[in-house]
């Protein structure tokens, strides 16, 4: 079933036209890729797709529900869930808390001076579940910021499923990790990928190879190719890049 | 049947200033292309390439001459509507400026809801990430579609001229401010001056 599609969205910015022209389709339960060299529109993007700016052309349709142009915090209720390439997260605070702030629960209540969030143990409980889920539980009680790169990722992705989403967007998760964190965050991946339908949006080529279902590839605003993987990595200049023979 | 694009004794002159009319650069086209193809250009840096691909797409206006895109006058459609018949693609973005003293409505429509032609600006060719083969088949697709491609390549590495020897057909050379078409590779190669431009890059290959 098609959870998620997107159909000729435009973007421009004054006299500079970012999206051309762009359609995908994501099928629940998949990993949906879009790649794209430096500059494509990969984040612009990522911000139309999922509300932050509303495209100047197309439609965007969430569970056979039309949801162009609505505000961000619909479409997160809606079930759409984002985490950013330039990490978002409250520093000062313990590693739960991050998560806390963002379970439903949570917002619904809103803010309350007398009592503390901690009090809550189904909150807390719930939050540590969710943490869990990203392999961060154990630092539940950590402060976020003594927390090392691949791990604040990490939380970045839990804060994103604690809004209980159907669909995840996640921009370039790669950035700035190492070997080592980018291993780990394609192990979170394959599990979350169970449970969640996923969108990844990445420069690196060889990550979405290994955990996409489907490709689109943008540039110049467009789509300017979408397959399998297999069928991309089949195409000789990408095998020929990835063996270093071109120069 | 009406040719994709006619370039009619087309003539840009820039000059020194408005009132010191000493022309600085002269560029000067004709030709005809009658069916989709992937054209590829080259030249040197200054020779004009831009501001053809600008007069194709209707953001700078000729001195002379005319560009027609499916028989349509293309400095006569309306400023919104010339991106319905030929995009400028500069490297990765895109950009739309287009400037005109007469107002849209006294000017024609464009007739089109898909452009026909895609000059695409030196789009960078890396060697590392593996794009080139993406977008060598998007530039199959357009022309699958009916379109006329344009790939502007300065080449510098012997790859790029693998890559305009894969995808294109037909090739313009421009030189200060002349442009000559050719059929094919062969007969840039004929031309002395795409020889010289092309020197070294053509030595190495050899070697």
């Amino acid at each position: 079933m098609t959870l998620f599609k997107a159909e000729n969205i435009q973007k421009r910015f004054g006299a500079r036209v970012v999206l051309e022209d762009i359609s995908l389709s994501v099928e629940e339960g998949t990993v949906h890729g879009i790649m794209g060299p430096n500059g494509a529109g990969k984040t612009t993007c990522f911000h139309v797709l999922t509300g932050y700016h509303a495209p100047d052309g197309g439609r965007i349709v969430f569970d056979g529900r039309d949801i162009t142009g609505r505000k961000p915090h619909q479409i997160a209720r809606m079930g759409i869930s984002r985490s950013f390439q330039i990490m978002n997260l409250f520093d000062e605070t313990v590693v739960i808390e991050n998560v806390l702030l963002a379970l439903p629960e949570f917002r619904a209540h809103g803010f309350n001076l007398t009592r503390s969030v901690f009090d809550d143990k189904a909150l807390v409980d719930k939050a540590l579940g969710v943490l869990d889920q990203v392999g961060l539980a154990d630092l539940a009680w950590q402060k976020a910021d003594a927390l090392s790169y691949g791990n604040r990722r990490a939380l970045e992705i839990a804060v994103a499923l604690a809004a209980e989403p159907r669909i995840v967007f996640l921009d370039e998760p790669t950035s700035g990790l190492g070997v080592e964190a980018t291993r780990q965050l394609m192990g979170l991946i394959r599990k979350l990928r169970k449970t969640y339908t996923i969108v990844l949006i990445e420069h690196d080529m060889n990550f979405l190879f290994e955990l996409a279902d489907r490709i689109s590839v943008i540039h110049w605003g467009q789509v300017i190719a979408e397959d399998t993987p297999a069928a991309l990595k089949a195409n000789k200049w990408v095998a020929r890049s990835a063996l270093g023979e071109v120069a | 049947m009406t040719a994709m694009l006619e370039v009619r004794n087309l003539e840009k002159i820039y000059t020194r200033s408005r009132f010191d009319r000493t022309p600085t650069f002269r560029l000067n086209a004709d030709f005809t292309i009658e069916n989709p193809g992937v054209v590829g250009m080259m030249g040197p840096n200054g020779s004009g390439k831009t501001t053809l691909f600008e007069l194709v797409t209707g953001s700078n206006s000729p001195t002379a001459g005319e560009v027609r895109v499916a028989g349509r006058n293309i400095h006569k459609v309306r400023t919104d509507q010339r991106d319905r018949l030929a995009i400028h693609y500069h490297q990765s973005y895109q950009v739309r400026h287009f400037r005109s003293f007469k107002p849209n409505m006294l000017m024609e429509p464009a007739q089109s809801d898909y452009p026909l032609l895609h000059l695409f600006d030196e789009p960078q060719f890396n060697t590392q990430d593996g794009y080139i083969g993406f977008m060598l088949d998007f530039f199959r697709k357009l022309r699958a579609d009916g379109r006329l491609v344009f790939l502007c390549v300065h080449p510098n590495e012997r790859f790029h001229l693998e890559i305009v020897q894969e995808i294109c057909e037909s090739f313009l050379f421009v030189e200060t401010g002349t442009v000559t078409p050719f059929s094919d590779y062969s007969a840039l190669l004929e031309h002395g001056p795409a020889r010289t431009y092309l020197g070294d890059l053509l030595t190495e290959r050899a070697a």
